[in-house]
């Protein structure tokens, strides 16, 4: 045999290119810096501007904090374990976003550029990370001034400025600290067990539930406290809240050490993040670069649809379940058997519909207690029940996005628009109607299943409204100059939500006079003007499927 | 396939894929494949769309991990990320974005710089543009080319660096037929050279034009493979 082919020489050149990028890109950054500054200052303008009320308030909170209230005993003994779960909530935040972007990410340019060249990459990718480090820390940090005014409006802020800003400085401090741990955790696991990641963010959730849950436990039954100290010693999340629960006047008196422990942790992560952010493989990062390139271009665009499309190809959340059902004879029935199919093959869009319909039915339940209904869990109820409705309309939604997808299929592209109606009622009358039903069973107060019976309609054909919006239009994006400035922003607004503003807001109005006019007012013209309105938006569904159509 | 040493023509092979395939879930894009590429060879992967040419080339690249099978770069087990990878396998092809504000010249002293062109970077990207009718739009942003001298920017990027191993999907895209002769002639430019090219292609004259091997393939699968003609003929 003769000689193998010679491997290339070559000196390392990874100094030598990252100076020639940075001067290659200095009036770039130097740009961008210009533009933050300029955001920055808009911010606080606007702040100061519109927001000097707020602005007042809050300094006005922090300098005589509220007193305690009569719940503050019982909100006191709920802290260890919210607290925790708030604090488990951030580090859920940063493991979920480590499972689609990640604190090491590069722009797409650099990946596809200069990721198969042979530079060092921790010359490359340890920049990137120790930003995302230093922004995901002082994010956190303002996240933990949640915490800090709940407790205060708690009555648990303390007598005076020196209590309230020491809470709110030990609460940012070690929220902070918590999201420096998740960012190492995070990195690190970009970077070695990336499939992991998934399972282990919908486990964060449940346990941050189940948190939540026995804080109220806690607070209800008045359970033992030894269980608010087992929580608080559970992990990073119980030694972030510590130190706000003994402000506050918990039962936490070595939160020192917590927040010790909480910082070596923090710091260790980061290192470990640190060392892992070189062997982030070029794979991952150049799928990241991609997913985030389409993102940003969909947001620049503002077209919503598209960021949700780039996340989910990211994420690969499409259509996971193989589930088989057998095409109908009838070809009539074809249409409800594509939505019904794609409906669930999406397990997960159909949990969360059952979720956002359950939480919709409980403050529907808030809403309707006689004699007099609460404006806002009313509409909270219909705007929770009108995103499940959303959710289920996803095979409208594909129609509606190309009205090519449909033209094999036995009917007018216009009743096509209506008849996407049919799986979405259905199943939201068995997520919604459901619980209703047992609601209505238990108290014995038929109202709020003839407000669920009566909106869903009315919610599908705000969402089918929606659905066939088409693309949206370049001239949009110019609108035309009033006094109060640019139209844009609200044509923009109103184009995307068409669907729910005539959907919810009427049904809001209906429904609280309804309920208002006390429990003798039955529900006969509700349902005619429900069946109205419903008609009138599957005819507006109708009317944009048509224009869609034709172009 | 097993080659022997005397198959090889007395040649190490730099790339050699062994029983590769590629399934996604239920689908298999890509049934076993033995491909065996040797300094100053080219081979052309020849099929229709969704046939697996592109899904063969990325695992090539070590872009993309096969389902089953070896992939091994100079005896080593590929790796998109080993050093030697990056030095050596030079990939053009995929959809790339370029820097907004960086010129066409810059996009291409970053790479040269990077393998290490040093002192000689310039001269370098000059040459190369030169070679890819790029001369004129060395100060243009790469926005403002078309879609043809966009290909021609990607070909100049794998040019401008050094390689062993020249892996090229659909080079010939947006080409026009005196570009396409252009290309042709640098391919046999590249192989006289002693790179290897593996190459994905629709137009069978370039093939025939600069391949030594090809291989056909439909659905994945192999359906042919000898000289351009032979494969062609067989398949026929």
């Amino acid at each position: 045999m003769t000689a193998e082919a010679p491997a290339i020489e070559r000196a390392d050149s990874t100094d030598e290119t990252i100076r020639l990028l940075r001067e290659l890109r200095r009036t770039h950054a130097r740009k961008q810096a210009a533009d933050l500054a300029f955001w920055l200052y808009l911010a606080a303008f606007a702040i100061f501007s519109y927001g000097g009320w707020l602005v007042a308030a809050i300094v006005r909170a922090l300098r005589r904090p509220p007193p305690p209230i009569a719940d503050t005993p019982m909100l006191l003994r709920a802290a260890p374990g919210g607290l925790a779960a708030l604090a488990l909530l951030v580090l859920v935040v940063l493991l979920w976003d480590a499972g689609w972007r990640g604190p090491v990410v590069i722009a797409q340019p650099t990946a596809d550029w200069l990721l198969d060249t042979p530079i060092r990459r921790d010359r490359l990718l340890r920049p990137r990370y120790r930003a995302s480090v230093l922004k995901l820390i002082l994010a956190g940090a303002a996240t933990g001034l949640v915490p800090a005014a709940l407790l205060l409006a708690a009555g648990l802020g303390g007598s005076g400025l020196g209590d309230s800003l020491r809470l709110a400085g030990v609460a940012m401090l070690n929220t902070g600290l918590l999201a420096g741990f998740g960012a190492g955790v995070a990195a690190w696991a970009e970077a070695h067990s990336y499939s992991r990641l998934r399972l282990a963010t919908p486990l964060g959730l449940l346990a941050a539930i189940a948190l939540a849950g026995l804080a109220a436990l806690t607070a209800a039954l008045g359970l033992p406290a030894a269980i608010g100290t087992v929580l608080l010693w559970s992990g990073p999340w119980g030694w972030a809240a510590q130190a706000p629960v003994a402000l506050a006047g918990g039962s936490a008196t070595l939160w020192p050490a917590a927040t010790l422990l909480l910082g070596l942790a923090a710091a260790a992560a980061i290192t470990l993040g640190d060392r892992a952010a070189a062997d982030v493989p070029a794979a991952v990062l150049r799928a990241r670069a991609h997913t985030l390139g389409h993102m940003s271009a969909a947001v620049f665009n503002m077209d919503v649809r598209r960021v949700t499309t780039a996340y989910r190809s990211a994420t690969g959340t499409y259509g996971r379940a193989r589930l088989r059902i057998r095409p109908p004879l009838s070809r009539q029935l074809v249409l409800v058997w594509r939505d019904l199919t794609a409906l669930l093959r999406a397990p997960s869009r159909l949990a969360w519909s059952a979720l956002l319909a359950l939480a919709s039915v409980a403050l529907g339940a808030l809403a309707v207690r006689a004699p007099h209904a609460d404006l806002l869990p009313l509409a909270g109820a219909l705007i929770l029940g009108y995103l499940a409705a959303a959710g289920l309309c996803e095979g409208a939604r594909l129609d509606g996005d190309d009205p090519r997808r449909s033209a094999q299929l036995p009917f007018r592209y216009d009743t096509l628009a209506q008849l996407h109606a049919i799986v979405p009622c259905l199943a939201l009358a068995v997520l919604a109607g459901g619980p209703a039903a047992v609601l209505t069973i238990i108290t014995g107060h038929a109202r709020l299943l003839i407000l669920v019976a009566l909106t869903i309609a009315v919610l599908v054909g705000g969402a089918l409204v929606n659905s066939f919006r088409g693309q949206l239009e370049g001239e949009m994006f110019e609108g035309f100059d009033t006094p109060l400035g640019n139209s844009s922003g609200v044509t923009i607004t109103l184009w995307y939500v068409t669907g729910p503003l005539l959907a919810v807001g009427p049904m809001i109005i209906l429904w609280y006079k309804a309920i208002n006019a006390g429990p003798a007012s039955l529900a006969i013209p509700e349902t005619v003007l429900s069946a109205a309105l419903a008609a009138w938006l599957f005819h507006i569904t109708a009317g944009r499927a048509r224009r869609l159509k034709t172009g | 396939m097993t080659r022997t040493a005397n198959q090889t023509g007395n040649r190490y092979p730099l790339l050699a894929l062994t029983g590769v395939s590629r399934s996604y879930g239920p689908l298999q894009a890509l049934k076993p494949v033995d491909l065996m590429v040797l300094p100053g060879q080219c081979i052309a992967l020849l099929g229709v769309n969704g046939s697996g040419k592109s899904t063969l080339l990325r695992i090539a690249a070590g872009r993309d991990t096969p389902t089953a099978g070896r992939v091994s770069y100079r005896g080593q087990p590929l790796r998109e990320d080993a050093l030697i990878a990056r030095a050596e396998i030079a990939v053009a092809g995929e959809a790339s974005s370029t820097y907004p504000d960086l010129t066409v010249r810059e996009h291409l002293m970053l790479v040269a710089v990077a393998h290490g062109g040093g002192a000689q970077a310039p001269g370098l990207v000059d040459r190369t543009l030169a070679e890819c009718r790029l001369s004129d739009h060395g100060n243009a942003l790469p926005g403002s080319l078309s879609s043809g001298q966009r290909q021609a920017l990607q070909l100049a990027a794998v040019l401008v660096r050094p390689r062993r191993v020249l892996i090229l999907d659909e080079p010939e895209q947006r080409l026009d037929p005196g570009a396409r002769k252009w290309l042709a002639g640098l391919l046999v430019r590249e192989k006289a050279a002693g790179a290897a090219v593996l190459l994905a292609t629709h137009h069978v004259e370039l093939a025939e034009a600069v391949a030594d091997e090809a291989v056909v393939l439909l659905d994945g699968e192999v359906i042919g493979r000898g000289t351009p003609d032979q494969a062609l003929s067989r398949v026929q």
